[in-house]
C-alpha cells in the first residue's frame, strides 16, 4: 500500500492529536440533563433491581468509544488516500502546460484558439488511466499551476475551463523548467504542451529530464498585422509639443493596406494609409504634436474592412507626462546667470526674494521649488530645493569651516560624474568647467554625489524632509559653469526631477515583464488599477512602483494621494507572429501526441473509507433516534 | 419558540386562581348534588342514626338495666308485666363529620398546576356534596405538616368559605399525611369520614398516612389522583433525574427498557395501594387529572364504594 494524500508520519500525527482530543472528550464527565421526576424512591426502587446495568452502561460507554475511535481511524486513513502496492509507480504523472500566452487569443478558428485549447486539454483529461495523474499549468510569461498533482479529473476539468490567455509573450524555459522539477523522481512523467507552436527557440540547456514531451497544436493560420512599438516623448525644450514614434510590422502572407490613426485622448490627430509587404517592417515618427493630452492611442486597421487574425496588437497604447506649470522661488541678491537659465523654460513661474523677504513670500503661496543662491532659508518639508553654496544656518547638509580654494594658477574641475542620475543627464560639457572656490558639507546616509572633484562632492543630490535637494557645493559666480550649456540643463532637469518628470520617463511598457514606475517621493506603496478594473498593491523599491504587468491598457498607479496614467502594450513580435506551427521541439528532442491511459478502474480507497464511515453515523443516528443505544 | 413547537406535547393549560371556582364550576356543583341525590336517595343523607338510650324520640329495643341508668328510662309497663327491669333505647339521628384531607405537597405541583387544581376541585366538590347533605365538614391542607385547617361548617352556603379556603394553597414541601391523622385526631371530638384527595407519593409510605386515621378512628376514604405523565419522564439517555420533593438527583441512564420497567412498576405500585385499601376496607378511587371530574365524582366514586 502506499499513500498519495497526508504522509504517514503526517497521518500519525493527525490521528494522535484527534483521537487524543476523542479521549479527552470521553473522559470528561458529562453535565447530565435535570429530568425531574415526582416520586424518586419508585425510581430506585427499579434501579436497584437491575445490578447488571451499571456493567452494560460501562461497556455501552466504552462500545461508543471504540465507535468514536474507529470513525477517525477511517477518516485519518482516508486522508492519506491509500492505494495498492505499486498504483502511482504504474501510472503516468504528467504536467498539462496550456499555452495562455497573448497568440492564443487569435480568432483563426471558431470560439478562438483558446477554445481548441481548452477542448483539447479536457480530452486529454478524460482520457488518463486510472493509475495516471496530472498537473495542470498555464504558461505565458510566467507559470501558474492551475491544480496541485491529482487524479481528480473533476478538478482538473475544471481548471482547464478556467484557463485564460493573457496579453503577455511567452517564456517556455521556465514552463519546461517547471514541469521538469514537478516531475523530478517521477518514473512515468510526461510533459504535455498544448498551444500554438508559435514559440521562440528554448534555450540550449532546457531538457524534459528524460520525460516524454507531447505536443497538441491548435490554430488554423497567421495572417497578422501588429504594432510592435509606440512611444512618445516631449521635446526636451519644447515642452509643450512632442512626438510619437510608431513601428508596425506585417506578418501576413501577401501586401496589406492598412490605416493608422494616432489618437490623443481619444481625438484622431494623425491618419495614415500605409502598405506593407509581406514581412516587412514600417516605423513612422509624428513630430510637433500638440502635447496638451495625456492619452495617445496608436490604432491600425486593415484598408478592405476586414480584420487579421490577432486583434490584441492592432492598437498601442502611450502616455505623456503631465505637464505642470511649476512656481519657483528665486532666494538671492540678483544672479543673472540664474535668470537667465530660468528664463528658458516657459513653464516655469518664477518669483525672487531676498533672505528676509523668502520667509514672508512662502506663508503667502505654495512653491514647488526654492532656489537659495547663497541665502539662508528656511524651505518648508516636500518643496524642491536647488541650494548653491548655502551658508551654514540655511543649508540641506551641515556645512564644515573653511573653504577649498583652487591652488594658485589652477582651478578645481569635475574629476568624476554620475549621468545615470536625472540631474546630470545631457550634461556633456560638465567636465570643461573651472571652480575657484568649494565649500565642504557634512553629507548623509543616502546623499549621492553626482559629480566630485580635487575638492571633493560638488554637485550632491539627496532627500530630506519629504522633498528632493540638489546642493551646488560652490557658488557659480566663482566658477565658469553658468557659460556651460550644461548649467541651465541642470537647473532643469533639477526641477523636473522634484516634479517627477525626469528625461528616464517611459511612455509605455510591456507586458510580461516587471515595471518599475517612478512613485511621488517618500511613498513606500502603491495600488495599480489594470484596465480590467484589478486593483493590486504593489511595492516600492528605490522610489519605484513594481508591478508585473499582463494587461494591455492603460493602467492607473495610485500613490499619495494622486495618480499616474501607465501604458502598457504587448509589443513582442514573437507573439505577433502567431502563425500555427505543427510541431515542437525542445534541443534535440521532438514532441509527440499524447498517448491515451490505459484503461481499467480507478482503485480509490478513499471512497470505501468514507462511505465506511458514513455508514457507521448513519447506522449510530438510526440507533439513537430509535432509542436503542440511548 | 421554534418550527418543531408542534411536535412538543402539550400541556392543559393550569386555570388561574380566580377561574378555579368559577360559575360554571359552581353549576356542576348543584348538578352534581341534584344527581346524587337521584341516584343515591335516602343513603347518602346526614341520616346515620346512634342508637342512645333515653334520648331521641324513635324507639329502638330495650337492653337490661344498670345501676346508674337514668330511672325515667325503665320501661315501667314491661316491668309490670314481666318485673324484670329493662331500659328503652331510642334512635338518634346524628350529623356525620366529613375531614377532608388535600395533600399540598410539591408533588402535587409536577408537570404545571393541571394535578393540584384537578385535586382541589375535587376537595371543593366532595366538600359541596357533603354541605347539601347537612353533614358537618371540615378541611386539611397538610405537607410536611398540616399547612392550614378550615374549622368544622355546615350549611350549603359554607362552600364560599371552602373556595376561599382552596384557593389560598400553594403546592410545597414533602408529603407527609401521617401528620393529618394526628392532627383531625387532636382537634375533632367527634370521629368520621377522612377524605384523602392525594398523589400518595409519600416517602415514608402511604400506609402510614392511612393507617394513622384509621388509629384515630377515623373512615378513611382514599381519592388517589393520578397522572400518567408519572410513569413516563419523556427524556431518554443520561440524566440526572431529580425527586421534585426532596431535591435528591440520582443519575440513571434511561433507556427504552428501562423506562418501560419503570412504567410496570409504577402500575404495580398504584395496584400495591389500591390492594391495601381493599385488605383494610378503605374505600378508594383513582381520579386522573385528564377525566371530566363530574364523571369521576358520580360514575368513579360509586364504584369505589365512596359514597353508600
Amino acid at each position: 500500500m502506499e499513500w498519495l494524500g497526508l504522509a504517514p508520519s503526517q497521518l500519525a500525527w493527525v490521528g494522535a492529536l484527534a483521537g487524543a482530543a476523542v479521549v479527552g472528550l470521553y473522559l470528561l464527565r458529562q453535565r447530565r440533563r435535570r429530568v425531574l421526576v415526582p416520586f424518586a424512591p419508585l425510581w430506585a426502587r427499579v434501579l436497584e433491581e437491575r445490578p447488571s446495568a451499571k456493567l452494560f452502561e460501562r461497556l455501552r460507554r466504552l462500545l461508543s468509544l471504540l465507535l468514536q475511535l474507529v470513525l477517525l481511524g477511517l477518516l485519518v486513513v482516508a486522508l492519506g488516500d491509500p492505494r495498492p502496492a505499486g498504483a502511482s509507480r504504474r501510472g503516468r504523472t504528467t504536467v498539462l502546460l496550456l499555452d495562455a500566452s497573448a497568440s492564443m487569443s487569435a480568432t483563426d478558428l471558431p470560439g478562438g484558439r483558446a477554445a481548441a485549447a481548452r477542448e483539447a486539454a479536457r480530452r486529454i483529461v478524460r482520457a488518463m488511466g486510472p493509475d495516471d495523474r496530472m498537473l495542470v499549468a498555464q504558461m505565458d510569461a510566467e507559470v501558474t499551476a492551475l491544480t496541485p498533482l491529482t487524479d481528480d479529473s473533476t478538478a482538473l476539468e475544471t481548471a482547464v475551463t478556467a484557463y485564460r490567455p493573457r496579453d503577455t509573450g511567452l517564456d517556455l524555459s521556465r514552463a519546461l523548467r517547471f514541469a521538469r522539477d514537478v516531475l523530478r523522481g517521477n518514473a512515468h512523467g510526461e510533459v504535455i504542451v498544448v498551444g500554438d507552436g508559435a514559440y521562440p527557440p528554448v534555450a540550449g540547456d532546457v531538457t524534459t529530464d528524460g520525460s516524454a514531451l507531447r505536443f497538441v497544436g491548435v490554430g488554423r493560420r497567421g495572417r497578422n498585422l501588429g504594432l510592435t512599438a509606440f512611444s512618445a516623448r516631449r521635446y526636451p525644450l519644447d515642452r509643450s509639443r512632442c512626438e510619437a514614434m510608431v513601428e508596425l510590422q506585417s506578418w501576413s502572407d501577401r501586401a496589406e493596406s492598412v490605416v493608422l490613426t494616432v489618437s490623443v485622448d481619444g481625438a484622431p490627430i494623425e491618419r495614415a494609409r500605409l502598405r506593407v509587404e509581406p514581412g516587412e517592417r514600417v516605423q513612422r515618427v509624428i513630430e510637433r504634436l500638440s502635447g496638451g493630452g495625456e492619452r495617445l492611442e496608436a490604432r491600425i486597421a486593415l484598408e478592405d474592412g476586414s480584420r487579421d487574425d490577432l486583434s490584441l496588437d492592432d492598437v498601442a497604447y502611450a502616455t505623456l507626462p503631465e505637464r505642470r506649470r511649476a512656481r519657483v522661488l528665486s532666494v538671492g541678491n540678483g544672479n543673472r546667470y540664474l535668470e537667465a537659465a530660468l528664463l528658458l523654460d516657459e513653464y516655469l513661474e518664477v518669483v525672487d526674494a531676498t533672505a528676509a523677504q523668502a520667509p514672508a513670500a512662502l506663508s503667502r503661496g505654495r512653491f514647488d521649488v526654492v532656489i537659495s543662491d547663497g541665502a539662508a532659508v528656511q524651505v518648508p518639508p516636500g518643496v524642491g530645493w536647488i541650494s548653491l553654496r548655502p551658508p551654514p544656518d540655511g543649508s540641506p547638509r551641515p556645512v564644515e569651516p573653511g573653504l577649498f580654494s583652487a591652488p594658485a594658477g589652477g582651478a578645481i574641475v569635475f574629476d568624476r560624474v554620475d549621468r545615470r542620475h536625472p540631474v546630470t543627464r545631457f550634461t556633456s560639457d560638465l567636465e570643461e568647467a573651472h571652480i575657484g572656490r568649494v565649500a565642504r558639507y557634512r553629507l548623509a546616509p543616502g546623499d549621492r554625489v553626482l559629480g566630485s572633484g580635487s575638492a571633493g562632492p560638488l554637485l550632491v543630490a539627496g532627500e530630506r524632509d519629504g522633498g528632493r535637494f540638489v546642493l551646488f557645493t560652490f557658488d557659480v559666480r566663482e566658477s565658469d559653469v553658468p557659460l556651460l550649456v550644461s548649467w541651465p540643463v541642470m537647473l532643469i532637469n533639477a526641477i523636473d526631477w522634484f516634479s517627477g518628470e525626469d528625461g528616464a520617463f517611459q511612455s509605455s511598457y510591456r507586458t510580461g515583464t516587471a515595471w518599475r514606475m517612478p512613485v511621488p517621493a517618500g511613498e513606500r506603496e502603491a495600488t495599480v488599477e489594470t484596465p480590467s478594473g484589478r486593483r493590486v498593491r504593489v511595492p516600492v523599491m528605490e522610489g519605484r512602483a513594481v508591478f508585473f504587468g499582463t494587461e494591455a491598457g492603460f493602467h492607473r498607479l495610485h500613490s499619495g494621494g494622486s495618480h499616474t496614467l501607465i501604458a502598457g502594450n504587448l509589443g513582442d513580435p514573437d507573439e505577433s507572429a502567431c502563425a500555427p506551427r505543427a510541431t515542437l521541439s525542445v534541443g534535440s528532442t521532438r514532441a509527440t501526441a499524447p498517448l491515451p491511459g490505459a484503461r481499467g478502474l480507478r482503485r480509490e480507497w478513499w471512497v470505501a473509507l468514507l462511505a465506511a464511515a458514513a455508514l457507521i453515523v448513519v447506522a449510530e443516528w438510526a440507533t439513537w433516534h430509535r432509542r436503542v443505544t440511548v | 419558540m421554534g418550527w418543531l413547537d408542534w411536535l412538543r406535547p402539550k400541556k392543559k393549560p393550569a386555570a388561574s386562581e380566580a377561574e378555579l371556582f368559577d360559575e360554571a364550576f359552581q353549576r356542576k356543583l348543584e348538578y352534581l348534588a341534584v344527581a346524587s341525590r337521584r341516584l343515591f336517595a335516602g343513603r347518602m343523607r346526614a341520616e346515620r342514626r346512634t342508637r342512645i338510650a333515653g334520648s331521641g324520640i324513635e324507639f329502638a329495643d330495650h337492653r337490661p338495666y344498670t345501676p346508674g341508668d337514668d330511672l325515667r328510662a325503665l320501661d315501667w309497663s314491661v316491668y309490670g308485666r314481666t318485673e324484670r327491669l329493662l331500659v328503652k333505647r331510642f334512635e338518634e339521628e346524628e350529623d356525620l363529620t366529613i375531614a377532608i384531607v388535600l395533600d399540598v405537597s410539591a408533588s402535587m405541583g409536577f408537570g404545571g398546576r393541571a394535578r393540584f387544581d384537578h385535586a382541589r376541585r375535587l376537595a371543593a366538590a366532595m366538600a359541596y356534596l357533603s354541605l347539601s347533605n347537612l353533614d358537618r365538614v371540615t378541611m386539611v391542607a397538610v405537607s410536611t405538616k398540616v399547612v392550614r385547617r378550615l374549622p368544622p361548617a355546615r350549611g350549603r352556603g359554607q362552600i364560599f368559605k371552602v373556595f376561599e379556603f382552596l384557593r389560598g394553597l400553594e403546592p410545597s414541601g414533602e408529603t407527609a399525611l401521617s401528620e393529618a391523622g394526628r392532627t383531625l385526631g387532636a382537634e375533632l371530638k367527634r370521629r368520621g369520614v377522612a377524605i384523602v384527595v392525594s398523589d400518595l407519593y409519600d416517602p415514608a409510605g402511604f400506609e402510614r398516612g392511612i393507617n394513622a386515621l384509621r388509629y384515630q378512628k377515623f373512615e378513611p376514604m382514599v381519592i388517589h389522583v393520578t397522572d400518567a405523565r408519572d410513569a413516563d419522564p419523556g427524556a431518554r439517555g443520561d440524566v440526572l433525574l431529580v425527586d421534585t420533593e426532596t431535591g435528591d438527583g440520582r443519575e440513571v441512564t434511561l433507556t427504552p427498557a428501562l423506562v418501560a420497567r419503570f412504567r410496570d412498576a409504577h402500575t404495580h405500585w398504584r395496584h400495591e395501594v389500591e390492594g391495601f385499601c381493599k385488605a383494610r376496607r378503605v374505600a378508594y378511587a383513582q381520579a386522573d387529572v385528564e377525566g371530566a371530574l363530574e364523571e369521576q365524582v358520580l360514575n368513579l366514586f360509586r364504584r369505589s364504594g365512596l359514597v353508600e
